[in-house]
């Protein structure tokens, strides 16, 4: 046990003293170095072995009582994570915040799966506020029974749960012409992670007598927009889900509750939330998302459609310009972190560049690795103080690489929008300061 | 399957050891791995981990058919649902439409957002004009970019029918009869200077379902889905570029920095832990009332938008100017239509007195 009264009577002052300017310092230097306190090089006038304040008086959330274990019904985080927030810029709504899109904090997120308040939202007309008592899906077309499904009826059928990402294809659509946004969470977090439950559509299909005919599926949303995409059947009886569930609770509003559709890997926006609707045809339907959208203008005029997989992508998250590495002092061990994935399969590779792309090595791969999900992946160095550029590159199980960004324009142009892939830089100054770059020839 | 093995050696010899139960564990596991597996401090098994991975997702394998969940849906729910069109012209109904009553509803409910002769200009999309800018690129300030609209770029016409119908207009989407889509799709085909069988869709022009059928949309042949050369929809999508893998003395380029950094996040972006300013929560009961609930459905898209030129919520000086006139000039203004905002809002279903109340709500949090 510390208590101030422990300190012997005539240190005590002096010890105040000591304090205090240990305080004054931390203020100051904050900025730069809690650590470099034990770096006798830059540190000027403080006594090295300080006691903390921290430490030698009682905190005050030690001496009174806590909150109640009942303040809150449903638990909220720290009021001190304010800032870990999704955000938004008027750039990337459509003249209001119906149509738009709230951005995920990437950079405060560990592991692979994203807090339920913290999912990135797109929609195109609001978030619905779907009552779940008044919640049908009907599932009609070229099939021999056509069925309507209550919430309850649906949630009967045996469930599975699968980490997946869901990424919005125009994720790092800003960055077409050069790097504009020096953050993390608006060069990247258009994607996030969950644990999503739900039944399998090969499950619910297997008694309702698919025509042999049915070679596509229209998804269709009940919310004010109607959101509407096709899904090629082969895609429907592989992995596609229908699911209720997000992280161990219903899904979220701007999630789609109660339910939504899954199609592991492929553009969020096939993702139908609020669902409402599945019908199947011999044609794809060529709804306004699959046309007038979702659909990559090229530099010969004509454009990409039906586009699907969300192609393998990987993205440092420590350091980034939220994240900078301004406190480490010369010769500290830092951990370059990151997430790599891909849409089409598991990520088997991720390679790490120091130097801007002269030279390359293997990062570790860690944790959970999954098909369609994010992988974190790990590399260890000694922060030598010395400018460098990061930049990440991944590799995923059907042999794709990711592109440099000259390689992609050179395939496709700038005026694409959507599914933009190719590597990201940081740059890091000598102070540690970390800024969005691209690396171009 | 594991639980399944266990379980049989359980019926079978009846041993409810645990030391035994983990050797049974370490015994099958080995016959595939070849590796005696270490246990944890409970006692459990500790398994390798193969070329650097777990096992992915274990499955329930039981036979699950015939769940019978659910009920059959009615045909007439089904016509009630089933509202898409598409490019053959499945689903779409009967009705026709005059271009000039399609420029009047277009004007009262479309251009507010969409602006004039579909110029757009104010954040929604422009939606007429751009033939012939498809192989525009914008690489850098001063290069016009592709401008995608209706005429220049959607395929099929069928899209524009049913998107009309179901989503539109924004704020009170699936209030328009068949006919009005008809005649606003026979307006936006105008301004787009498509023709149908060559001829002009002047004001007196009638669109009805089987002219419509005959359209053919300028960039029908724009659109392939993995090369050029091949329109097989369901061919496997190679990617748009693949990169290589170089590790040593590559061909390293230079770092672009951001020339002009963009601001304006909201919030401002910060990782600061600290604790929050405390807002001041007096006015949240007026924020719950129903009549900011129907304000945010009908009237936001416009009065929280300062580039569609509506008086801004909030916006003290606006809303002292308009109430210059009276108030009751500015209920009978608003449920009347004026300027560009039809007739409440849009929202014809709003009564007299929830209209009013909105107006009270709106001028009230301007104040």
């Amino acid at each position: 046990m510390k208590k101030n009264s422990e300190s012997s009577n005539n240190n005590i002052e002096t010890k105040k003293l000591e304090l205090t300017s240990r305080r004054d310092f931390f203020k100051k230097t904050a900025i730069y170095s809690a650590s470099a306190l034990t770096a006798t090089s830059i540190l000027a006038p403080v006594k090295i072995n300080a006691d903390e304040v921290e430490i030698m008086e009682d905190a005050q959330w030690g001496i009174k009582l806590g909150d109640l274990v009942d303040k809150y019904k449903y638990g909220i985080p720290s009021p001190y994570e304010h800032n870990n927030v999704r955000r938004l810029h008027d750039l990337l709504s459509s003249g209001d915040r119906y149509a738009s899109v709230s951005m995920s904090p990437l950079h405060l997120q560990d592991g692979i799966i994203t807090p339920n308040g913290l999912f990135f939202s797109r929609s195109h007309s609001g978030t619905a506020q779907v009552d779940p008592n008044k919640y049908r899906l009907m599932i009609h077309g070229l099939l021999e029974k056509p069925l309507v499904l209550t919430l309850e009826q649906l949630k009967r059928y045996p469930s599975e749960s699968r980490i997946h990402f869901i990424e919005c294809p125009a994720n790092g659509s800003t960055g077409w012409r050069g790097p504009q946004f020096n953050n993390l969470q608006f060069v990247k977090g258009m994607m996030s992670s969950a644990e999503w439950t739900g039944v399998k559509l090969s499950v619910i299909l297997e008694d309702l007598g698919l025509s042999p005919k049915a070679q596509w599926m229209l998804a269709e949303g009940s919310d004010n927009s109607e959101m509407a995409r096709t899904i090629p059947i082969e895609k429907v009886l592989d992995d596609a889900m229908i699911v209720w569930g997000q992280n161990g609770e219903p899904l979220r509003p701007e999630q789609g509750y109660p339910v939504r559709l899954l199609v592991p890997g492929w553009e969020g926006n096939l993702n139908v939330k609020w669902l409402k609707r599945l019908e199947f045809s011999d044609k794809p339907w060529h709804s306004k998302e699959e046309t007038s959208k979702y659909t990559m203008l090229q530099a010969n005029g004509k454009a990409i459609n039906y586009f699907w997989p969300m192609e393998v992508n990987s993205i440092i998250t420590s350091p980034c310009p939220e994240v900078p590495w301004t406190d480490l002092k010369i010769g500290d061990t830092v951990e370059i972190n990151g997430i790599a994935w891909s849409g089409r399969g598991t990520i088997t590779t991720v390679d790490i560049s120091l130097d801007g792309g002269q030279n390359w090595v293997e990062a570790s791969l860690k944790g959970l690795i999954l098909p369609k999900s994010w992988t974190r992946f790990s590399y260890i160095i000694k922060w030598d103080g010395k400018e460098k550029v990061l930049l990440s590159r991944a590799i995923d199980d059907s042999g794709h690489i990711q592109p440099s960004i000259d390689k992609l324009i050179q395939n496709v142009g700038v005026e694409g929008i959507y599914h933009r892939n190719p590597i990201v830089g940081w740059s890091v100054s000598s102070n540690g300061e970390v800024n969005n770059v691209h690396v171009r020839n | 399957m594991f639980t399944f093995e266990i379980k049989k050696i359980f019926i079978a010899f009846g041993i409810t050891s645990s030391l035994m139960l983990s050797g049974c564990f370490a015994q099958s596991s080995t016959l595939e791995n070849k590796v005696e597996l270490k246990k944890n401090i409970d006692g459990a098994v500790i398994y390798p981990r193969e070329n650097g991975k777990y096992n992915a997702y274990s499955i329930n394998t039981q036979n699950i058919k015939n769940i019978n969940n659910g009920r059959p849906a009615t045909s007439n729910e089904i016509k009630a649902w089933d509202l898409d069109v598409m490019p053959d012209g499945t689903g779409l109904p009967e009705g026709q439409g005059l271009v000039e009553d399609g420029d009047e509803l277009y004007s009262s409910q479309c251009a507010m957002c969409h602006g004039d002769f579909g110029s757009g200009g104010k954040g929604y999309p422009t939606l007429s004009g751009g033939q012939g800018s498809l192989k525009n690129q914008l690489l850098q300030a001063g290069d016009e970019p592709p401008v995608r609209t209706i005429g220049s770029y959607w395929p099929y016409a069928s899209t524009l029918f049913w998107y009309v119908k179901s989503a539109m207009p924004f704020p009170h989407p699936k209030s328009l009869s068949n006919d009005e889509v008809y005649a606003i799709t026979a307006y936006l085909l105008s301004i787009n200077d498509i023709t149908i069988d060559g001829v002009e869709l002047d004001d007196e022009y009638v669109l009805d379902r089987e002219k419509f059928l005959r359209i053919k949309m300028p960039n029908e042949d724009g659109f392939y889905p993995v090369s050029p050369e091949r329109k097989d929809l369901k061919e496997q999508r190679v990617p748009l570029a693949q990169g290589t893998r170089c590790m040593k003395d590559c061909n390293a380029p230079k770092a672009v920095k951001i020339k002009n950094e963009i601001t304006g996040f909201d919030p401002a972006i910060s990782t600061v832990k600290d604790l929050p300013k405390t807002k001041d929560t007096s006015t949240s009961d007026t924020k719950n009332s129903a009549a900011a609930k129907n304000y945010e459905v009908s009237c936001s898209a416009c009065h929280n938008n300062k580039v569609i030129g509506a008086p801004l919520f909030g916006d003290k000086d606006a809303w002292e100017e308009v109430m210059s006139k009276g108030i009751s000039k500015v209920y009978e203004n608003g449920l009347n239509g004026i300027n560009a905002m039809p007739p409440k809002g849009g929202n014809i279903e709003l009564s007299e007195k929830e209209f009013k109340d909105i107006v009270d709500y709106l001028i009230n949090s301007s104040k």
